[in-house]
Order: C-alpha cells, then structure tokens, then sequence
C-alpha cells in the first residue's frame, strides 16, 4: 500500500513541476513577443500580458493536483474507530497488527488492550498457589545453586 | 449528536478522536499548500482562486471518505459527518494563499 | 470605458532571488529552530513535596469521581462522595493544614511561583525574540522593494499594512512589499512545519499562542495565588450536588434489545 501511494505521489509531483516550468516558459515567451509586437505596432494598447494558459498546460495541472491528492490520502494511516466496543474489539481481534503504521513499527499511542486491568487484578490472584510455586521455585533453585557449587 | 446518557452507555475513545482529527488535518495542511502550487499555476484570481481551493478540499475529503472509511458508516470514525467534510477547511486555508501567492508571483514574473 | 487598466510592473527577476527566497528560507529555518530550543529549553518538572502532591491529587481525586461517577454503583458512589466531602470540608488533604482561612500568599514571594513564570517568560521569549530580530532584518535590508502581486483584490484599508515602506499613492493594494511577504510567511508556514516536524510542534507562533492557552487552564488549577481551600470547598460541593445515575440500570432491557430472535 505505502508504494503506491509514494509513486503515485512522486508522479502527481512530476507531472506538477512540468506543468509549472511550462506556464513560467509560456508566460515569459509571451510576454516578450507582445512587448516585441507592441513596440513594433507602436503603442496598440495591448495592456493585457496576462494571456490565458493554453489548455492542455491547464488540464495538466488540474490532473497532477488530483494525483498528487490521491497519492497523499492513499498515504494517511488507517483511521480508528471511535466508539468503545468497536475499538477495544479491533484491539482484541488484532492486536498489534492492527495498530502498525506503514514502516511496520506500533504507533506510539497504542495503549494495548483496555481490559488488561481487569484480567490481572490483584484481587483475583491465588496467593497461596503463588507462594507454593515460589516455595517450588526456592528449592529447585537451591538444588541448582548447591550442584553447581558442589 | 449524542445524548449524555448515551454517551455512558456508548462510550467513546478519545485517542482515537483525536487521531482521526489528527490525520484530517495533517492531510488538508499538505493538500491546502499543494492546491495553492495549482492555483498558482493556473493563474487564477480573486474569487476563482478560492473556488478551486474548495472543490479540491471537497475532493480531498471524498477520496478519504471512499479509501480510508468504508462507506456508509462515517459515524464510526467522526462524532458526525460534518467533522469529515469541513474539518482542516480553514486550517489549510492560510498555507493555501501563500504558496498561490507565491505561485502566481513565480509563474507570471 | 469603465475598466481601469491592470497595473503592471515590470520587476527585476533578481528580486526573487534576493528576497523573496531568502525571506522564505530564513522563516523556515527560524521556525525549526525555536522548535528544537523549545524543545532544549523545556526544564522537566520539578520534584515536588509530599503534601503538595497530596493536595493535588487529591483535588483531581474529587474531579476524576465526579466525571466518573455513572460507572460505579449507588452504593459506592455515596461512600466516596461522604467520604472526600467530609474530607474536603475539614481540609484534610490541606499543604499546610493550620493555614487554612488565611489569604493565598503574594505569588511574586513564593519560589515555586517564580519557576512557573520563568517557563512561561522562557515561550514568550523564544516566540519575541527571533520575531524583532527577523522584523529588523527585513526593515534594515529589504524595505522599500515591491515584491509580488496578491491573486485577490483587497480594499484600500489594507494599502498601508501591505506596503509598508513604499510611499506610493496610486499603487493597487494588491501589490505587496517585503514587510508583507513576511507577515504571510508567518501564517502561511504552518503546514509546512506540520510537515517537517510532526504536528504537535512548538515552531509555529500560531501554535505557541493556542499552547498558551492550553496549559494555562491547567496550571491555573494549582497555579500559584490560589487558594487551594477553596477549591476544595468549591469541589465538594460540586460532588454533593451530582445526580449519579447508574449506567448499570436497566442494562439487561438493553441487551435484549439487541438480541433478534
């Protein structure tokens, strides 16, 4: 997705800065043949330099200013729903996929699944089976510790 | 718009809202300046000039309606549609008239 | 007969080398800039006394039960309400508890007061500074020069702010000299920032200005020169005049509404 929306952002802009070079060289020819014409002509009252573009450097411009607009939305990251259920749901569906921006990196925002709070409430953790598998773990460790010094 | 007591019942993320926002506006910024390059270019004057602006902020805003959300449900990114349509429009504007300023002075030397 | 003729000028084409892309350039930069010494300058926070933690929080204790309150049940509710009211009332969570009844203290005498305002003098002078100088700038070197023509007639109020400097009479007011190119560059170089720095930036004068206004509410809370007493007092009766409503009530009509069957 993010290549595409770089080349076609890149062409957009391409196409944008001929269409800029050639009304610049448009207006700039034109201006020094009517001030050749008009000194020629002696005065005709030709006040009006700005002359109209010509139309296909008219169109052109129209036509990059919308690629390049294309490619730029193509480029926004996704955005996120607002409403509670639907959001918190995305997080539980997707996790951090969901929440990538295009350099495949986790947005800085992301602030992970909001019920975690009450998955690992401390009033719903077994203490006594915890302090058991702490007892398990000393004396396995002890066990490790003295075999290794013995 | 939502009553309070759906608003409890519903609740709604604000860091989402504010990056839904976020992105609008980061995107109209950069297209406001993009379009006042075109205008420039164009040459066009006065009251054109702003009429193009706001075609193309229109565009900007349907091609996000049609790419980024999904039609038919604008109500699941924006509190309402009209936060999609209008929001950045006059952010941009500023940045609009001065690179078509600058553009119109550059191309007409 | 009636159509006045357009003006034209004929200007050098080194004028937009000269000036107009230096002008540019230098608000670019200028405004990068005091971006990063915003961002060198910001001091963290300094550590802060028990009790004066304490009063805060739990001032924002009272404000986080009140915005909260249809989340937890009636009963709950009243507890905490009886409990942070009487609390309140008796100044309990007071800084200095036998203070309490006396004026807040002149803000200029307190040295905690002083480091908010020097924070706040640090913005303002990153924002004045770089400003007068570029302003100077531009008024030494580039004053007096006709510079690029607006797309959009104007009304003649505005002949004098745009072409500051050029003492014409009879000059359409869309031209706009050097002075005026910069004023523009200062609102229009918004999205360019955006672009470059990321959108919470502090390069812009736009932004600074919002920004002052938003940490303003919130330092005003505990700023210096309020009582906290009465904010307590103020808070208290906030909660004991709240209407709780349970969300809670009647939730299973509402989940079997959408249940089709």
């Amino acid at each position: 997705m993010t290549w595409i929306s770089k080349s076609v952002t890149g062409l957009g802009l391409l196409l944008l800065t001929h269409a800029c070079y050639s009304a610049h060289e448009h207006s700039a020819l034109h201006s020094t043949s009517t001030a050749s014409l008009s000194s020629m002509a002696s005065h005709t009252a030709v006040a009006s330099t700005v002359a109209s573009l010509p139309i296909d450097i008219s169109i052109e411009t129209v036509v990059a200013v919308f690629v390049i607009c294309l490619g730029l939305v193509l480029g926004t990251p996704e955005l996120r729903p607002i409403q509670w259920r639907v959001w918190a749901g995305k997080i539980e569906r997707e996790g951090e996929k969901g929440f990538t921006n295009s350099d495949g990196n986790v947005d800085k925002d992301y602030v992970g699944n909001p019920f975690r709070m009450l998955e690992s409430r401390p009033g719903f953790i077994d203490i006594r089976k915890q302090r058991k598998e702490f007892a398990e773990w000393v004396r396995e460790g002890g066990g490790t510790a003295g075999a290794s010094k013995s | 718009m939502l009553t309070e007591r759906e608003l409890q019942i519903n609740p709604i993320v604000q860091e989402s809202v504010l990056h839904n926002t976020k992105t609008l506006t980061t995107l109209h910024n950069l297209t406001a300046s993009l379009f006042g390059v075109g205008a420039g270019i164009l040459g066009l004057e006065s009251y054109l000039g702003f009429v193009f602006y706001l075609i193309f902020s229109l565009i900007t805003s349907a091609l996000v309606y049609a790419f980024r959300v999904r039609p038919g449900i604008v109500k699941e990114y924006f509190r309402s549609s009209i936060e999609l349509w209008t929001g950045g429009l006059f952010e941009g504007l500023s940045g609009f008239v001065l690179t078509w300023t600058l553009f119109y002075g550059l191309v007409r030397a | 007969m009636a159509q006045i003729p357009v003006q034209t000028i004929h200007r050098d084409p080194q004028l937009f080398y000269w000036i107009l892309i230096p002008i540019t350039v230098v608000m670019i930069l200028t405004g990068i800039l005091r971006h990063y010494a915003t961002v060198l300058m910001a001091t963290t926070p300094k550590k802060q006394e028990l009790p004066a933690i304490r009063e805060q929080r739990s001032l924002l204790r009272g404000i986080n039960l009140r915005t909260n309150a249809n989340a937890i049940s009636p009963v709950s509710f009243q507890a905490r309400k009886d409990y942070l009211v009487n609390a309140y009332e008796k100044g309990d969570f007071l800084k200095e508890p036998d203070k309490k009844g006396q004026a807040a203290p002149n803000p200029m005498t307190d040295p905690a007061a002083m480091e908010g305002m020097m924070g706040m003098m640090k913005g303002n002078m990153a924002m004045m500074i770089p400003q007068t100088l570029i302003m100077g700038w531009i008024n030494a070197f580039f004053s007096g020069f006709v510079m690029i023509k607006l797309p959009f007639p104007l009304t003649i109020k505005f002949k004098s702010m745009l072409q500051a400097g050029v003492a014409t009479r009879d000059m359409d007011p869309q031209w706009m000299s050097s002075i005026s190119w910069y004023v523009l560059c200062i609102f229009g170089l918004q999205s360019v920032f955006n672009y470059l720095l990321g959108s919470d930036n502090a390069a812009s004068q736009m932004a600074q200005q919002m920004g002052q206004m938003g940490p303003g509410a919130g330092a005003q809370m505990f700023g210096p020169g309020v009582d906290p007493d009465k904010q307590f007092q103020a808070e208290a009766e906030n909660l004991s005049v709240l209407a709780q409503e349970y969300t809670l009530v009647g939730v299973e009509e509402r989940l079997l509404e959408t249940v089709r069957v």
